[in-house]
């Protein structure tokens, strides 16, 4: 039987992150993953993930997951991919599923980072092909490169479902619905709006009745849910869909640890039954520690904090560093997860109604209903300024923890401060250059450059654009508000590509003056516009 | 309907295998060697991959990770073969699978 100082369960970011750091003492460590490929949910995850620098904000996730990958190769860690651990006993010793053999191995210390499965909800038709995972859509786009239907009902509105309606809008599918049996988008509001302003309609309050179809999905029926979550007669619809995309929630993976008998909690705000641990994420038996969504659902960027501390503990549990040491390392890095934790969207505040952000701006209601704000609210936020010549406009209403806008603007623009959830503020004494650096960088897609002095009665809007073709210079059509519906005919008067962009372009439209405050998206039409 | 998708707009071009054909239900289809059979059948527009052994009920892609069994299907004669992690390869032959088993190779279990 094979030994190591630490067997790492799960090449997710906390995994990954738990080995480079235990490695980096000296500890022999080997990670096992079921998957084909590393770096957990990260691979499938095309997007520009939110945090701050230090927790590699800005980065799209797959870049994340392989950078993590070549950490830890670098390190010696061995990471051995399509290997199951089907087992996990008190004595530290595990058995592995690889191919068709069962092999036995033994870690002085143990660390289970295996993530968090999907949940699933029942609904009349729900088994038939044609209604999957959120991450199987991710699964068959992002890394097979092909789409899991041409027209898409997308079902919850957290985070996963916004990001993923997203990525398949970019996979050239059309999102016919998004659907949330919930009053209130669950998700950040800025990746709603990024969805809203295509056109995508938002269902809020609605459930799926049945999906329809014999052999496969050809429709779906929705109706709209009363404050019971009864359905209210009369109010079923009938749409067109050949795929229903389920995003109802993780829960964490934890079979292992229980099978070990770790002493478990049943802990609805971290979704489900986890382990008990403690700072260091070690549970109730010595030696073995978690980290990352299988101790409470999260985020990447949390999941790689813990994932260190945890690494970091387990070199002290086998002798490696001081308990000074481990008490200094582990105290900066909690710190830097405690901040991440603050904010709407903290785990202490799921559930709960918010009004106002911590500086007291009123939290737009239509933005939590429909995905974008009404014009009349969005000049009230501090990210949103008038100015003569051009200047960034910040949509971004929430108190999310993000910030890599301020680090983006070289003439210091924008401004959130020492508290990474505080809400970016546009400073109007600083002299913005229109570089369009800060809206490369928005993780949220919500920035714009707003020139109301253009040309004689026509403003400029550049906008961050993630979707092919892309539009040349010269190219009309029309100028879509934040709700997607057309407000203007629209010209593109420069389009800008860069490496440092990373794959976001930068559309810039001419518009009439009065449109500067509506207009947020281009919809080409060379013919009509 | 072609469900390949040609560029991607931050992933560019999609590498793919050698392309290769295999037959599915007696069809020949071609696909990618190395991609999951599942992707090559999806794309060539086949979305029932079994039916269930108790009301023959149709069943596809659910999980596309391996974890939910949906989507097995009688591969070079063995059946419950899940095709959403199993690498497509030259001439296999691939059959919706009825319960356990092909209905075309099992004459015993057609007739029952
Ligand atoms: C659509 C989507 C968008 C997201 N966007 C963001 C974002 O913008 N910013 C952000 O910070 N976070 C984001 N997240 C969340 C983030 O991806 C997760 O919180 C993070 O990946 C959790 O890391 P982890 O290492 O705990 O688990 P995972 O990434 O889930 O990794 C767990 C790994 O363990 C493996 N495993 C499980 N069981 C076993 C076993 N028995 N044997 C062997 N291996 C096993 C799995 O194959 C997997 O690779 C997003 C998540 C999703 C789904
Ligand atoms: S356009 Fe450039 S200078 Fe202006 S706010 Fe953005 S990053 Fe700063
Ligand atoms: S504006 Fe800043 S804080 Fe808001 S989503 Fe964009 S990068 Fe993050
Ligand atoms: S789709 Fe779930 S196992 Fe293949």
């Amino acid at each position: 039987m094979k030994r190591y100082d630490l067997i790492v369960v799960g090449a997710g970011p906390a995994g990954l992150s738990a080995a480079v750091e235990a490695a980096k003492y000296g500890l022999k460590v080997v990670v096992f993953d079921e998957n084909a490929n590393p770096g957990g949910q990260l691979f499938k995850q095309v997007h520009k993930f939110f945090g701050s620098k230090e927790h590699k904000a800005k980065i799209r996730g797959f870049r994340i997951g392989s950078q993590l990958l070549e950490e830890a190769n670098n390190l010696g860690v061995e990471v051995v991919l399509n290997a199951t651990v089907a087992g996990l006993f008190q004595d530290k010793e595990i058995t592995v599923r690889i191919k068709d053999s069962i092999q036995h191995y033994k870690g002085d210390a143990i660390l289970v980072a295996t993530g968090a499965a999907e949940n699933m909800v029942p609904f009349k038709g729900w088994t038939l092909p044609g209604v999957i995972g959120a991450g199987a859509a991710q699964t068959m786009m992002n890394l097979h490169g092909v789409v899991p239907g041409q027209k898409i009902l997308m079902l919850g509105s957290g985070n996963v479902g916004l990001v993923v309606s997203y990525q398949l809008l970019q996979a050239g599918c059309e999102v016919v619905a998004l659907v949330d049996a919930a009053p209130k988008i669950g998700g950040y509001g800025v990746h709603a709006a990024k969805l809203a302003r295509t056109g995508v309609p938002f269902y809020l309050s609605h459930t799926i009745i049945k999906a329809e179809g014999t052999d496969c999905v050809t429709g779906v029926t929705i109706a709209e849910v009363d404050k019971t979550w009864k359905t209210i007669p009369g109010t079923a619809k009938s749409l067109a869909v050949d795929t229903i995309c389920l995003a109802v929630g993780l829960s964490p993976m934890a079979q292992l640890l229980k099978m070990a008998g770790c002493i478990m909690e049943d802990n609805p705000k971290k979704g489900g039954q986890v382990p008990v641990c403690n700072a260091y994420g070690e549970t109730s038996l010595r030696g073995v520690f978690v980290a990352g969504d299988v101790s409470g659902v999260e985020e990447a960027s949390s999941a790689m904090i813990e994932g260190r501390i945890a690494g970091i503990a387990a070199a002290e549990y086998l002798g490696y560093i001081d308990k000074a040491v481990l008490t200094e390392v582990a105290e900066a890095l909690e710190s830097a997860l405690s901040s991440l934790r603050q904010g709407m969207f903290a785990v202490e505040n799921r559930g709960k109604n918010i009004e106002k952000t911590d500086e007291g701006y009123v939290v737009s209601q239509h933005l939590l209903k429909k995905g974008y704000f009404q014009d009349a609210e969005v000049e009230k936020y501090p990210g949103v300024t008038r100015q003569p010549g051009v200047h960034a406009v910040i949509e971004c209403s929430q108190n999310i923890p993000c910030n890599p806008c301020q680090d983006a603007c070289p003439r210091h623009c924008i401004k959130i401060g020492d508290k990474i959830t505080s809400l970016p503020v546009v400073d109007e004494t600083a002299n913005c250059s229109g570089c369009g650096m800060c809206v490369a960088a928005c993780s949220g897609q919500a920035i714009f450059l707003v020139n109301e002095g253009y040309e004689a009665g026509y403003a400029s809007i550049t906008i961050p654009y993630e979707f092919l073709p892309l539009p040349g210079e010269g190219d009309r059509g029309w100028a879509l508000d934040r709700g997607g519906s057309k407000v203007c005919a629209a010209e593109v008067v420069k389009v800008q590509t860069a490496p440092v962009f990373d794959h976001t372009s930068l559309l810039t439209i001419k518009v009439p003056v009065a449109m500067a405050m509506k207009a947020r998206f281009f919809k080409e039409d060379n013919c009509h516009a | 309907m072609n469900s390949r998708i040609k560029e991607h707009p931050i992933l560019g071009k999609i590498e793919k295998g050698r392309r290769v054909t295999f037959s599915h239900d007696g069809n020949i289809i071609e696909g990618f060697e190395g991609e999951p059979i599942s992707a090559a059948l999806k794309a060539a527009g086949v979305m029932v991959h079994r039916h269930t052994q108790k009301y023959g009920a149709p069943r596809g892609i659910f999980c596309a990770i391996g974890r939910c069994t949906d989507c097995v299907m009688v591969v070079d004669g063995k059946p419950n073969i899940r095709t959403c992690i199993t690498p497509l390869a030259e001439g296999m032959i691939v059959e919706t699978q009825y319960g356990v088993s092909a209905k075309s190779t099992n004459k015993a279990e057609g007739m029952a």
